[in-house]
Formats: structure tokens, C-alpha cells, sequence
């Protein structure tokens, strides 16, 4: 989005002209969703914190001074709801569970394979911390710049580049014999 | 160039953010693990481009706006009710001002005798009055009672 269409945009909602809101929940509704379910794999979390999200953005919006991009003010919110409700549906991802897989022949079940790595690959990121986790959401979505991660994230550049780095590094190391 | 030294960039140069200097190419050729780390890199990078993007339901923005809205509802209420407890705190504040004037003003015993007599007398009228009618109020209050139960349960579960 244009940041002068983004100005805009947020000039209706202060003013509560009918449908801008609604607008802006419409153009951000579907980043939002896949941070947050990308963070929180329950579908049924991961919509009420997406509420949230828009909850939050509404109360703020009066407070909103344009310094910043509208998407990174919005990515900040996500990660602080984030990094807040990291508790939220974790507790039981073990790359354990994936023990009891049954081996097959790799030519009829390639495609079985594919599912079950990324099966593994979704509780190796549960295990990682909520800082990485939305690291790798939201580095991996489309868009979603290191610069404007970084700004969202109040860390310097370099500093998002290395978390992100080690962050797939333990992923790495979680998958080790899976990836080879 | 050293394992280590080659590690440390592995998810750069597999991301293709980095590009592996002749050291780290000739460190790749002949070192067995660097090489399966770097691969493993690059399957974990696809893997991750690849991860499934989730949209939302349907009625993800109505039931959004639908929430925004009752929690401006609640908001006001809230404002509502302060304003209102406080036009309370006054009026009362008011009456306990008046009661100590009179009281200071050595008013209390007389008036209070006067008032007592006038609010029994008007109290007994009221009573043989709204006997006769009892059973309407009784009903009238007893609907009032539902309707407010009604309101209060429909509210509740419209917020939940």
C-alpha cells in the first residue's frame, strides 16, 4: 500500500468516516492472519488475537502520530500481542511426538514425507523462542522487509539479521536428520 | 578457511544473501559436513518459503467490526456509570452537607419530629391507597424484573 493512500486511510478512520475502519481491517486482515498463525498454530487463537490486533489498532489509531509506516506500527502490535501471549498453545509441540512415524518406501511415499517434514518442520518452530518464532512469520510472508521488521521489532538492523540467523540455525540443528 | 568460519554464514550463503568467497567454495568442495550443512540450509530455506499461508474466515471483518463495536458499547457504559456514581457521590455529599447545617443550626429535633410525623401519616395514606392495587404492581414489577433479565442475558451473550 502507498504511504500516501496509508495517510490517508488513517486520516478516515480519525475522523469516523463509515466503512474506513472496516477498510483498513480488510486490507491488513490477511498479513496479520498469517503472522499470527504462523506464531500460534490454533486457528481459533490465532483469530481472536487477530481481533485483538484490530482492537488494539482502533484504540490506538487517535494516538497513531505518522512517524512510522502504518504496516510497521500494525507489525509492532502483532509482535508485542505476541511476545505477550507466548504461553498460548505451545506447551504441548514436541518433535518427539514424531517418533512413532511409520518408515515407508520413499518412491509410493514422497509425498507422505513432504507432509511429515513439514509437520516436523511446524514443532521444531514451536519450540523456538516467540522472538524467532515471529522472526521467521514474518521474515518468510511476503513483504515484510528486514528494515521495516527491524523498526516494528525496535531493534537495530543487524541485530534482527543475526536473531533471524540463529533462529534458523536451532531450526537447523532441530532438523538435522530430517534435512538430509 | 575453517569449519567454523564456513557455519557461520551457512544460512547466509543459503539464503542467497551471501555469496561464498573462493575460500568458503574451496572449504565447501572438500569438506564433507560443511557441504551437508549447506544443503541441509538450503532444503530449510525452500522448506520455509513454501510454509502455508493461512487467510482468514469469511467473516473474519464483520465479526471484527462486530467486536470493535461492543467494546465501544462497553466503553461508553463504563463512562456512563462513573458519571453516574459520581452525580450520586455529589447528591449525597449535598444531603450530608444540609443535614450538618441544620443539625449545627439547632433545627435537628423539631424538624426531624415534623418530618417524622408527616412521612408516617403520608406513608399510611400511600399504603391503604396502593393496597387495593397491590397484585398490579406486584405484576408490573415482576415483568419490569423479567424484561431487565432478559436484557442483561441477551447482552451478555452478545459480548462473549
Amino acid at each position: 500500500m502507498e504511504p500516501d493512500h496509508e495517510r490517508e486511510l488513517v486520516e478516515r478512520c480519525r475522523r469516523g468516516e463509515v466503512g474506513a475502519f472496516e477498510e483498513l481491517v480488510d486490507r491488513y486482515k490477511n498479513l496479520v492472519f498469517a503472522m499470527i498463525t504462523r506464531t500460534f498454530p490454533d486457528r481459533s487463537q490465532a483469530e481472536d488475537l487477530a481481533q485483538d490486533v484490530f482492537l488494539r489498532i482502533h484504540r490506538g489509531l487517535p494516538y497513531f502520530r505518522g512517524e512510522a509506516r502504518l504496516s510497521t506500527w500494525i507489525y509492532r502490535i502483532v509482535v508485542n500481542l505476541c511476545t505477550q501471549d507466548r504461553g498460548r498453545g505451545m506447551s504441548s509441540v514436541s518433535l518427539d511426538d514424531a517418533n512413532a512415524r511409520v518408515s515407508t518406501p520413499a518412491a509410493a511415499d514422497r509425498h507422505a514425507d513432504d507432509l511429515e517434514l513439514r509437520d516436523r518442520l511446524e514443532k521444531a518452530i514451536a519450540q523456538l523462542p516467540a522472538q524467532y518464532r515471529l522472526l521467521i512469520a514474518a521474515h518468510y510472508l511476503r513483504g515484510v522487509q528486514y528494515e521495516e521488521l527491524a523498526e516494528a521489532m525496535n531493534m537495530p538492523l543487524g541485530t534482527v539479521k543475526t536473531q533471524l540467523h540463529r533462529a534458523k540455525r536451532q531450526l537447523r540443528m532441530l532438523l538435522e536428520t530430517d534435512l538430509k | 578457511m575453517t569449519c567454523d568460519g564456513v557455519l557461520n554464514a551457512i544460512e547466509l550463503i543459503a539464503a542467497g544473501e551471501l555469496k561464498a568467497d573462493d575460500q568458503m567454495t574451496v572449504h565447501l568442495t572438500t569438506c564433507a559436513s560443511c557441504r551437508s550443512a549447506l544443503e541441509a540450509a538450503r532444503r530449510l530455506d525452500t522448506l520455509l518459503r513454501q510454509r502455508p499461508v493461512a487467510t482468514p474466515p469469511a467473516q473474519f471483518t464483520s465479526r471484527t467490526m462486530a467486536r470493535i463495536r461492543r467494546a465501544r458499547w462497553r466503553n461508553e457504559q463504563m463512562i456512563d456509570w462513573s458519571f453516574n456514581a459520581a452525580l450520586t457521590l455529589v447528591a449525597m455529599a449535598v444531603a450530608a452537607g444540609i443535614w450538618i447545617v441544620i443539625r449545627r443550626s439547632g433545627l435537628t429535633f423539631t424538624a426531624a419530629n415534623d418530618a417524622q410525623q408527616l412521612l408516617g401519616a403520608e406513608l399510611r395514606a400511600f399504603f391503604q391507597r396502593a393496597s387495593a392495587s397491590l397484585p398490579v404492581y406486584a405484576l408490573a414489577t415482576a415483568l419490569l424484573v423479567t424484561a431487565l433479565g432478559i436484557w442483561w442475558w441477551a447482552e451478555r451473550d452478545a459480548t462473549v
